[in-house]
Order: C-alpha cells, then structure tokens, then sequence
C-alpha cells in the first residue's frame, strides 16, 4: 500500500512530449481529432444500419429512427470520446502496442484550456464536474422560469401542450441525472481522495472517461428538442405505455440516460475501490470522515440500482425499435412491470441524491459549530441502515397504481422506518450544534436551511408514506412539493453548502462572505414561497403534470411563479459571486475554516499530487475542543498528541 | 442543563408549534370531504399532522436556540466542548421516532382496510378511460359520459384502460386509482354529499392530459334512477345530429380539436371548423387517424381505438355532426 503511493509521486515521471504540429495535429488527441473521429463514427452507424437493413430486404433502407438510436445516440458520441483521447492509453495497451510511458501531460492544470481536455486529475474533474453541472443547472432552471411562466394563470398563454410537457420531462431529467446526482459526484471527486489522504483515485482514467459522458448524456437530452415532434414529453417517469408510442424525441431520454448512468457506475466503482484501499496510514473505516463514509455508502446504491433504471429505459427503446413486448399490452406486455423495475431504481436515487448531501453537512456543522459530531459511529451506521432500508419501499410509489394490494401495507411500515435513520442524523446535528461555537458562515446558513427544509420535506414524506393520505395526495402539486422540499432544499442546498465550502480549496481564492449570505436568504424566502403553497394546491386538487387548470388555483398559483422567479433570480447572485471571486477573490490560506480533515492540511489550491508525504492518520476527523488534538501527521511531523488518549481520557 | 434555558427552549418550541397549528388550521389544505373514505383520510391527515408539528416543533426550538444562544463572535477562535455522544440520548431519539411512525402506520393501514371493504351490496360501475375521455357503464348496462351517483351508496368501480395509464381521482372523494390497460383496478367510494365535481384524470397520459376531465353528480335515489332512465332511452334512440354532439362530448374530441357548433377551442389536434374532404374521409379519420395527417401535425398522437370504443351508431351521428358543421359545404 505505502509502496504504490510512493511510486505516483516520485518515480516513473517521464519527460513530457511537445505538443504535435501541422498534420500531426489530426491524430493527436482533442477537439481536432474528435471532430473527424465523431463523423467516421457516425458514418459507420450510418452504414452499418443501412447494409444490413439492404440485405435484410427491408424497405426503408435508411429507418432514421434506427439510425438515431446507432449513429447518433451511440456510436457518434462513441467516436467523440475517442477523439480527445478518452481511450488511448487502454487503446494502447489492447492492441498491444507499448503503452507510453505516463508523463502526467494529463494530470493537473496549469491554464483554463486544461480544463477542457481529457484530465486524470481528481480535482480537476472535481471541478469540470461541478462547472457542467451548474450549467445544466441553469439550463434546467430556465425552463422552469417557461414553465412556471405559463402556469401562472389558468389556460395556455405561451407554450403548446407539447412543448410544455417536454419543458417538464426536460427540467425534471436535467436536474436528476445532469446536476443533483453528478454534482456530488464532482464534489466528491474533489474531496474524497483528499480526506483519505490518497494522491488522486484508484482508477484516474476511469475517472476522466466517467466525467466525459456526461456532457454527452447532457446534450443528448437537449438535442431531443430539436428533433420532428418535440422533446420527450412523458415526464422523467416516463411510464410505459405511453412512452411506448411517442415521436422520437422519447429515444433522446431512453438514450440519455445510458450514459449518464454509465458515468454514475464508473464513477461510483472508483470511489468504492479507492476508499477501500486507498486510506492513508491510520485512517481506519471508523476514523474516516463522515462524507466519504456518505459516499461509500451511496456508490454502493449506485452500483446496485443504476443498472435497473438503464435496464427498464432499453425495454421502452427495444418495444419500439426492436418490436419486442415488454410493456405492450396488446402484445402480452406487463405494463405494471415498467414500474416495478423503474421505482427499483428510482427509489434508491433519492437516497443516491440525499446521503452526500448528509455528509457534506456533517462536515459543515461540526467546523462551524467547533464541535465532534454527535454520535459518529450512529450518523455512519444509519447511512448504511438507510442504503439497506431504500431497497425494500420502491412500491411506495405506486400505491395507486393498481400492483397486488397486498403489496401496500409492508412498504408503507418500511417506508415509514426510513424516518428512524434519518430522524437520528437529524438529531444528531441538532445535538453537534448544542453548545457549540456557531460561526453563521455561508456555508453553515445553508446547512441549517437544508436542516429546516430537510425536515419539512421529510414530515410530508411521512404523509405519503400512509397509505390513505398518499391515495389522496398521490399525482398532484403535493408530490411536487414534497419532492422539491427534498430535492431543493435537501440536496441543492447541501450542494450550496459544498461548494461554498470547498470554494477556497479548489479556487485558492475566498467567495463574498456578503454575497454568499445575501445569495442564502434570496434562495431560502424564494424556494419556500414556490414550493409551499403548492402542498395545499395539490391536496385540493390540482395534479401534477397539466398545462392547464382549474381557475380556482389561479391565484396561488400567480404566488408560486411570483416567488419562483425570485428563486431564479436569486442564482444569479451566486454565480456573480463564484465567477468574479476566482477571477480576483482575496488569496485563499490552506485553512481558512481551521478544520481537522486532511483536505484543509494541505496548501489551497492542493499540489497536483496532494500530499508532498503520506500523511498518518492518528485520530478521528471532528476533535475539535480537545487542545492540540490532530486527525493526521503532514510533513513528517512528530505526533504531537495522541488525540485517542485524549478523547479517552474525555469520555471519562 | 439549567433551568432557563429550559424555560426558553421550550418557549421557542410552544412559538414554532402555534405557528405551525396556525399555518395547519387557517390554510384550507383539504377539500370539503363528499365521500366516507375521505372522511377517514382527512382523520388519519389530521392525526398524522398533530404528530408532524410536534416533531416540527422540536426541531426548529433547538435550530433557533442554539443559533441564538451559542453564536460566536468572528474573531472567536475556541471551540465547543468535546461531546462525542451520549448513549442515553441516542436510544430515546431512536426509540421516540420508531413508536410515533409505528402509531402511524397502525391508523393508516386500519383505514385502508375500511376503505378498502365496499360491503354487501356495492353499486357497481364499470369506467373506460381512454385518451382523452372517460365513459361510464351503469348495472343496467346504460353506458354516459358522465358519472351519476346516488347518495349514502357504497360503489364499487371498476377501471379499465384502453390505451396508456389513467388515473381517476375527484377531489372530494379522495379514493385514487389507476386505469392500466391490460388489468382491472377496483375503487370504492361511497358519497355523502349531493353535489357537482370534477374527475380529473392524475396520470400524465399524452397531450390531452390536463383537460381529461369529466363531470361526477351525487344525487339523491330518486334523480339517479331518473337519470338512468333519461340515459336508457336516448341510447336507443335514431342517429341524429343531437346524438353526435353527445358523442362529440363523452368521446372528449373537444379536448384536443376546435370544433366552433361544440364550443371547443383546444388546440392540441387540428381544428373541425375546416375539414378538406367527405363524410368517409371524416370516418376514416376518426377510425384511422394515422391514415392522413393534417399539415403540421404528428401521427400517433390521436387514440386509434374509436372503432373499437364507439358504436356504429355513435360513429355513424358523429361523423354526421361534423359533417353538418362544415361551413364552407
């Protein structure tokens, strides 16, 4: 273990090779090379689809709706990656050619144009991650601002039927699969390896190929608007049968999803792997911080439950492309099973879009309340009950769907036992707040409106857990509600959190103290007048997923899009602040929150391989209150105090 | 722990709770029940907001409290006390949680069992969905498109899907099903409440979604075997134009076409007003929407099942309506 870490710092490095000239340019990796790479790719789906189609004697020779699915969707975007160099060096290594010597070209960045190449440097990924997520993000969020626009009075004003619904399935699956879930995962890419002590991941070209799907996966999902028949309009549920028989723009998200969900497995094999063997000295599983024990935990969701989500978007696509009957009644489909197999992933997914932001606030509220966490072995313990838990209440979500009625009341009462591990966490940070020294910092405000929001989000979760209420509730404004009291303001605002948090980590730079705070009670007055309404709204009798409505919601529904638009507009604080604070911000110190976690040990931003020595770790990561106490030795440091004893000699 | 900021904690839990009872009492959250099992979800609503503003309360005391209470200055660098648990604690805030979701869970499933149990003697009723419309079949085999029910009467629907999934939901009722095709759902309902409502279907099933609605009357016995009556003889009575604007109606063309002798104005298909051909293209149109696409509209949107769902009758008034409405001939 030692050794294999000191063999990435200070050996093997070979001289880096000049940059290619001329012609030569063509064949080296990037956008060059991938321009052509992605048209012969294309050109080989394309004729691949029409010889066998020829000698088939089928008659259209060219059918678009194949070629969509295998020039455009799979193998264009396949030649793309090949293009700026995702695959060269395993390329390499198959064809039995000698692999080059590694000479780190791709490791780190220098200058804003390194961040647009294939990088196998986690903080770099860390951060393409976040910035094209954010940009997703906005996307998303614009076409909320449309929608909500349109909503804002009984009748149709702006938008068609059509493009309305997509509008909703697009926000809905950009904001899913293209911001809350690969956000984290960016966040973690930056933190984890770091926490751990560990130069980088295990596996960093795995690492830089899972970042690179998904601006494909994201612009597979806005290409479906410009397709004959608008973009996919069947929500992010996307439920068979209906899905079944839509224009083409439905294959977009079939697609789509593919690869953001390939991204979402490799990216979550690498942190299994990495932190399960990559832990510094001393950094035992109960000595790790709570945000890598939070990642552990959801990368093992993600590697269980992705795989049913790609599995039952291939059956749509097979019923329509291949004429199989999955879901197709007529033909003997089960169109319940669509459900079954969809929820078995989707269900999970809101703890995959949840436990990072848990870990996230534990690292928060313990730096600014300069307190130990609460009951550490319990807040990891109930991660690991929640994983195990999220895989047995899938079927709370049909309730009214008409599956075996028996079915009901056991996964209403697991449903129902969920509120157990996650009222434990909730506690716990209340109790790692009492007595402590509060700092209200950005990052903290957002971790305590995550915790008021969280906690709305989690009684109305109650609410739909009974089987009665949830009958009545189920498909209207009150599911909206509730899912973006806890998506909003349980995941974007840990997502905040994070990024404000590490922001001098991975900027070097500090953020506008001013403007973060500004930008929190902007979000906060915002997302609570959007989203709170819509509980009564809904429970009254306005579903979800209409363009038009019953005039006596008119009025509430004017306060929604009022308060919405404030929403939006709040972010654009945010990005003001975040751009112009890494362009000119005052020069960040390796520590500015005085934290224990090894991340803050380290220069800001870190040095491309982390760590100049493999730190020991020696203690737990929240010792705070304890004089003198350390998580871990840097730099060859004596230890300076044993914090266990400490912490023993505490207890007592 | 001392004793005043007990006093105070729990003055910040009292506050957040009337706050919240507020909010809970002055919203009308719920609509006016019509229905016994909504009846018994409004109670199983209640008990669970009762215990949800307790917990609410708790939470947002200690939140405030500590804010207030152990905010440091800027320039403070010491840190808190070094707590790292404690035991007690841990097992009370497992434990408290544990029995408040299990009472919970206990009322819930006592009251889907009652409102799942429809008695001896239901009323049964079968209901079609179908893009973008719904149609009621009485015992009688009286078939509207509109649904008539007698008060104080446990019904027992019975819902089937001829194309994607549907979901019948009135407000009032509260009782929420599916319609899957290929499966039979069941719904219960026993209305308490002569009056108008709404059925809304709740399942987003393609572009007429929002306007699938149809219109559901509880009376009183004597008007709902009227309105059998009234309903078995216009079934058999000779195709005429009348006829084809109920058909218009309960088949729901109005929720995607314009069609000015209906009143319609949606605009989710091509528009009635106008239509460049003869009375079989108008039936092939309706049998086969696929066979001829307007300019600038998509193929596979229209339900391709009238064949099967009208009658030849309803087919034969309804192709006769919009032919009747044609201005230009």
């Amino acid at each position: 273990m030692t050794e294999l870490v000191h063999s990435a710092y200070d050996s093997h490095h070979a001289p880096a090779v000049p940059p290619p000239r001329g012609l030569a340019r063509l064949r080296a990796p990037g956008y060059l090379r991938a321009a052509w790479t992605t048209l012969l790719f294309w050109a080989f789906g394309f004729g691949l689809v029409a010889f066998f189609r020829w000698l088939a004697h089928y008659d259209p020779v060219v059918d678009w709706t194949i070629v969509t699915v295998v020039a455009f969707l799979t193998l264009a975007p396949l030649g793309f990656l090949t293009g700026i160099g995702a695959f060269d060096y395993w390329a390499y290594y198959v064809s039995g050619r000698p692999t080059r010597p590694e000479d780190h070209s791709s490791h780190g960045a220098t200058s804003w144009k390194d961040y647009f190449r294939v990088n196998t440097d986690h903080k770099v990924i860390g951060v393409q991650y976040l910035v094209t997520t954010f940009f997703f993000f906005v996307i998303g969020g614009l076409m909320a601002m449309i929608f909500r626009a349109e909503l804002a009075k009984p009748d149709l004003q702006f938008v068609d039927t059509q493009t309305f619904n997509g509008l909703i399935s697009e926000h809905a699956a950009l904001m899913i699969f293209l911001f809350i879930i690969p956000a984290f995962a960016g966040l973690a890419n930056f933190a984890v390896p770091l926490m751990l002590g560990a130069p980088d991941m295990a596996f960093p070209r795995l690492n830089a190929l899972s970042f690179w799907l998904l601006p494909i996966a994201g612009l597979m999902f806005l290409a479906a608007f410009l397709v004959p028949g608008g973009a996919f309009a069947t929500g992010w549920t996307s439920y068979a049968p209906l899905a079944s028989d839509q224009p083409l723009g439905q294959v977009f998200f079939n697609m789509g999803v593919q690869w953001a969900g390939a991204s979402s497995i490799m990216t979550a094999l690498n942190f299994l792997v990495t932190i399960i063997t990559m832990r510094a000295p001393g950094m035992t599983f109960w000595r790790m911080p709570l945000l890598v024990w939070a990642n552990f935990t959801t990368s093992l969701l993600v590697v269980i439950a992705t795989p049913f989500i790609a599995g039952s978007q291939f059956f749509v696509m097979f019923d329509r492309i291949m004429h199989t009957n999955f879901f197709r009644v007529d033909e003997g489909g089960y169109a319940l099973g669509y459900q079954h197999i969809f929820w078995f992933y989707s269900h999970p997914a809101v703890y995959i879009m949840m436990l990072p932001g848990f870990g996230i606030i534990s690292e928060v509220i313990a730096v600014f309340s300069r307190k130990p966490i609460f009951g550490y072995r319990l807040m990891a313990l109930s991660l690991m009950g929640i994983l195990v838990l999220g895989f047995s209440v899938w079927a709370h979500h049909m309730f009214v769907a008409g599956m075996a009625p028996w079915l009901r009341v056991p996964m209403m009462v697991t449903s129902m036992i969920i509120a157990v591990p996650t009222g434990i966490k909730i506690f716990s940070w209340l109790a790692t707040m009492w007595e402590g020294r509060i700092h209200l910092r950005t990052p903290m405000l957002f971790a305590l409106g995550f915790l008021s929001m969280f906690v709305l989000g989690g009684l109305s979760g109650i609410f739909l857990a009974s089987v009665p209420i949830d009958i009545a509730a189920s498909d209207t404004y009150f599911i909206v509600a509730h899912i973006h009291y806890v998506l909003f303001g349980g995941s974007v605002f840990t997502i905040f959190a994070g990024v404000y948090y590490w922001f001098p980590k991975m900027t070097g730079r500090m953020y506008n103290e001013r403007l973060g705070k500004l930008h929190f009670w902007l979000t906060f007055i915002g997302f609570n007048g959007t989203f709170f309404p819509m509980h009564w709204v809904g429970l009254q009798g306005m579903p979800r997923r209409v363009s038009d409505y019953s005039e006596q919601f008119g009025n509430w529904n004017m306060v929604v899009s009022l308060f919405s638009f404030l929403l939006g507009a709040s972010t654009i604080i945010f990005f003001y602040n975040v751009i112009q604070s890494w362009h000119r911000g005052p020069i960040a110190p390796g520590n500015p929150w005085r934290a224990l976690t090894l991340e803050w040990q380290v220069s800001s931003p870190p040095p491309v391989f982390n760590f100049d020595e493999i730190p020991q770790v020696v203690a737990g990561p929240y010792e705070y209150g304890i004089p003198g106490a350390r998580h871990a030795v840097l730099n060859g440091g004596h230890a300076p105090v044993v914090a266990d004893a400490v912490h023993e000699e505490a207890r007592r | 722990m001392r004793r005043g900021s007990i006093v105070r904690i729990t003055i910040y839990g009292v506050i957040a709770g009337t706050l919240a009872s507020l909010v809970a009492v002055l919203v009308p959250w719920l609509p006016t029940s019509a229905s016994e099992e909504m009846d018994r979800i409004e109670f199983t609503f209640w008990f669970t907001t009762v215990i949800c503003i307790g917990i609410f309360a708790i939470v947002a005391a200690a939140i405030a409290y500590s804010v207030l209470k152990f905010r440091a200055a800027d320039d403070d660098e010491r840190d808190g006390p070094p707590i790292h648990g404690h035991t007690g604690l841990e097992i009370v805030w497992t434990a408290i949680p544990a029995v408040l979701v299990t009472a919970i869970s206990v009322v819930s499933a006592v009251v889907l069992a009652k409102n799942d149990d429809v008695g001896a003697n239901p009323l049964r009723i079968a209901v079609t969905a179908q893009q973008f419309a719904w149609r009621f079949e009485y015992p009688d085999e009286t078939t509207s498109g509109s649904l008539v029910l007698p008060i104080d009467q446990p019904v027992k629907l019975t819902l089937r899907s001829l194309d994607v999934i549907h979901s019948f939901w009135v407000p009032e009722f509260g009782q929420k099903s599916d319609a899957v095709p290929g499966i039979e759902t069941t719904l219960v309902i026993t209305p308490t409440r002569i009056g108008s409502y709404s059925l809304l279907c709740t399942e987003l099933c393609g572009l007429g979604h929002a306007t699938m609605r149809a219109q559901v009357q509880v009376v009183d016995r004597a008007d709902y075997e009227a309105f059998l009556e009234r309903a078995a003889s216009g079934d058999g009575a000779p195709a005429g134009a009348d006829d084809g604007e109920a058909v218009f109606a309960t088949a729901g063309c109005g929720g995607c076409h314009a069609f000015e002798p209906a009143g319609t104005d949606a605009a989710v298909g091509p528009s009635l007003d106008e239509i460049d051909g003869d009375e079989a293209f108008i039936r092939e149109s309706i049998v086969d929407p696929n066979a001829v696409l307007a300019q600038g509209y998509q193929g596979g949107v229209m339900p391709n099942t009238y064949d099967k769902s009208l009658t030849d009758e309803q087919l034969d008034a309804l192709v006769q309506y919009l032919s009747d409405g044609q201005g230009g001939n």
